[in-house]
């Protein structure tokens, strides 16, 4: 039996050891990871728990990332509760694996360290490698600091090993900026969280030897389309209610509220920022201040980026005039995700509000409030105007002559 | 708020020093941050580490500050690293250094007309800890000069910090926290 | 086998072996004492894949299982150790029985799908 850790009830933890004491509470039985920066700690933190007798589960050291999702597949098929961590070149490598997991519809929750993709080789933070996962059929939350890190890897494995979702998640925080950065942060007691998430329900396991199953069947054109189909309609039917009912209880918990889609200021905004990760709590400061300048400032920020929440979406800006999409990924010859899934999303509403797109912060660039500012005071033009006073597609924060597209 | 920033080299215990920092002042109802920055930190090369210490709950995520201190940990930093970088009219400097503060002004005359404060943290720590960690004499220095908590108190609360060190370290680390409290001028 | 939609699919792309549940292990239970389901390959005939059949000639076999262990389709039927023949509805005719078959003359020869496997058994050659 696992030991006990007494915690305080604040802590000062960076966002990877509140990921780390999150698994760690989950009682997680096979962690299969390999290392690298910035979520190393989260496995370091984890094997210092294992060592020190507070957790019962399995750590399997392996030879690449791509081991690593591969064991967490093969044991999650097994029947056991699943988790493992990584960042950048490390997630890119295990992006095969991503898909037989979700393809499977096996529950293992990821913790993603963002930090940019090579080449040129950088270690820092940005949404490149969450972008990369978009598509993979896991179920993508976002973490704006420490806390949420916390939190949200905790609800994490009560989302995914819901019986009618059944999916693998991932819980995103930027590198280095939530990941090495410690701020204060409200642990559960090991039994509070413990009874958060529950026992882990077995469903159809693999080493259940009075019912042998075969996962990771072949399917040619005949049935490949139809599974995949109730895959894509799970995600988009299952998944947004069953994570509101457990943002709710968790709410009920502790008093922290979480939402599909998180609103600042928006009751009467007239100009909003759509971003993620860290981003948005400077931003909410930055939109505070802008008030104070006679700006209607908002902030509208996915918690959730697969399954995308249309309608949430929708709902959150049907009022404003413009509206700035923050993509921190490059996008390499199109315009950034942010702006095309909120694009879409609007354009199924009666509002037409004028939308841009910014590109900001890769490779760990600074983003300050300097920045933030800037692309208030320009949306507010734009809402003045009726129309863009800006080219469509801007780089923030760059060197060199001014970048921008349309 | 309240924003320091530290000059440090990697594995002198700048990013502990910060962190242990955080701690103490959280334990007070306080809302804190501590981060750093990270290129390809091998042992000796220059970084900075960062608190951010509020009322209320830290929103702000950019890097960039104007600090109200500067803690210099490593006594060669102030000649090479810009330790005045984006900073203000009252930002108050604790440095590292043998040197007594009019030789260090003399040297160093961007820090001319600022309030500086010398303290000789590598020496105390050889001394008291044994090792080249400057970190833990700095915060005692930083508790003389700023006012934040009392000797008593903050030591008190150290070694809640340093709870899973043996008790020869956490008495060293004390002894050296206390000789900087004293020493700094 | 029926073609299912889409609303009809078990999540994960998942097949059971069996249309029932177990009360044993399955190595223990006798392949055609099995409740194989539907989707299960055993279910699957695939004899007619074959262009040569190997033929077992019960008087020259040691029941050594050489064929039983490399055989990649489980296509030789053993019972407690002892060889009784080639499952014909799924094997494919490689010939690696034949390979393997450590006997003078070999006890597992292929011959033509024709020709019947009693005037195989008369062809046999001798001992070399």
């Amino acid at each position: 039996m696992a030991e006990k850790m007494q915690l305080n009830e604040v802590e000062v933890w960076d966002g990877n050891m509140s990921a780390s004491q999150a698994l760690r509470q989950a009682q997680i039985d096979v962690v299969a990871a390999y290392p690298i920066t910035p979520s190393t700690p989260v496995v370091e933190n984890y094997g210092n728990f294992l060592a020190n007798g507070y957790i019962d589960g399995e750590f399997i050291m392996v030879e690449s990332e791509h081991a690593a999702m591969s064991g967490c597949v093969g044991a999650a098929a097994a029947g056991g509760r699943v988790a493992t961590a990584t960042s950048s070149q490390g997630f890119a490598l295990m992006v095969e694996v991503l898909y037989q997991a979700s393809g499977m519809r096996l529950p293992i929750v990821l913790a993603v360290v963002n930090r940019a993709l090579a080449a040129p080789l950088n270690v820092n933070g940005d949404h490149s490698d969450m972008y990369l996962g978009r598509d993979s059929g896991w179920v993508q939350l976002d973490a704006f600091n420490s806390q949420q890190a916390y939190d949200l890897t905790l609800m994490a494995f009560r989302i995914g090993e819901d019986y009618n979702v059944r999916l693998p998640v991932m819980v995103h925080q930027d590198g280095f900026i939530t990941s090495h950065t410690a701020q204060n942060v409200n642990p559960l007691s090991d039994d509070e969280a413990y009874e958060f998430i529950g026992d882990y329900k077995k469903v159809n396991p693999m080493l259940d030897l009075a019912k042998p199953v075969t996962y990771g069947v072949q399917t040619e054109e005949d049935w490949h389309f139809e599974h995949k189909a109730r895959q894509h309609h799970d995600l988009m039917t299952k998944i947004f209610g069953v994570t509101q009912d457990v943002f709710d209880a968790f709410e009920e918990k502790t008093g922290r509220k979480y939402n599909l889609v998180e609103e600042y200021f928006m009751d009467d905004a007239e100009v909003a920022i759509v971003a993620l990760g860290s981003t948005v709590e400077t931003a909410e400061m930055v939109a505070r201040k802008m008030r104070e300048e006679g700006i209607k400032a908002g902030i509208v920020a996915p918690r959730m980026i697969r399954p995308w929440p249309h309608e949430q979406i929708k709902k959150a800006l049907s009022k404003v005039k413009a509206i700035a999409c923050l993509d921190r990924s490059s996008p390499n010859g199109a315009l950034g995700m942010l702006y095309n899934e909120v694009t879409a999303s609007l354009y199924q509403g009666d509002n037409r509000p004028i939308i841009s797109n910014y590109i900001y912060g890769l490779g760990g660039r600074d983003f300050t409030i300097e920045h933030i500012t800037d692309i208030f005071k320009e949306l507010d033009a734009n809402a003045k105007e009726g129309k863009l006073t800006t080219p469509l597609q801007q780089f923030i924060g760059l060197r060199g002559p001014k970048l921008s597209f349309y | 708020m309240l924003e320091i920033r530290w000059h440090s080299r990697a594995g002198q215990g700048a990013v502990t020093g910060a962190k242990g920092l955080a701690d103490v002042v959280a334990r007070t109802g306080k809302y804190v941050q501590a981060f750093a920055f990270y290129g390809s930190a091998k042992r000796g090369a220059p970084m900075t580490a960062y608190n951010r210490v509020d009322e209320e709950e830290i929103l702000i995520h950019e890097k960039f500050m104007r600090p109200d201190y500067v803690l210099v940990i490593d006594p060669a930093l102030v000649f090479v690293a810009d330790v005045t970088a984006h900073e203000k009219d009252s930002t108050k400097y604790i440095i590292t250094t043998h040197l007594s503060k009019e030789e260090l002004i003399e040297s160093q005359p961007k820090l001319k007309g600022k309030e500086v404060y010398i303290v000789d943290c590598m020496q105390i720590s050889l001394d008291t800890i044994g090792r080249a960690i400057p970190n833990t004499p700095m915060l005692g220095a930083l508790m003389k000069v700023s006012g934040m908590f009392d000797l008593e108190y903050f030591q008190n609360a150290m070694k809640s910090v340093l709870s899973k060190f043996p008790q020869k370290i956490i008495d060293a680390n004390m002894a050296a926290i206390e000789r900087a409290y004293n020493s700094v001028k | 086998m029926k073609y299912l939609g889409w609303d009809e699919l078990l999540p994960g792309a998942i097949l059971f072996s069996f249309d029932e549940e177990l009360d044993k292990d399955p190595a223990e239970i006798l392949p055609e004492d099995r409740p194989y389901a539907e989707t299960n390959s055993h279910e699957a005939y695939v004899g007619d894949w074959r262009v040569l059949k190997p033929v077992y000639n019960r008087d020259l076999c040691i029941d050594c299982q050489f064929c039983w262990v490399y055989c990649p389709d489980v296509s030789i039927i053993s019972r407690d150790k002892k060889m009784i023949g080639v499952d014909y509805d799924h094997c494919k005719g490689c010939g690696v029985c034949v390979e393997v078959c450590p006997t003078n003359p070999k006890s597992l020869l292929m011959f033509e799908e024709r020709i019947d496997n009693d005037e195989a058994l008369a062809q046999w050659p001798e001992k070399q």
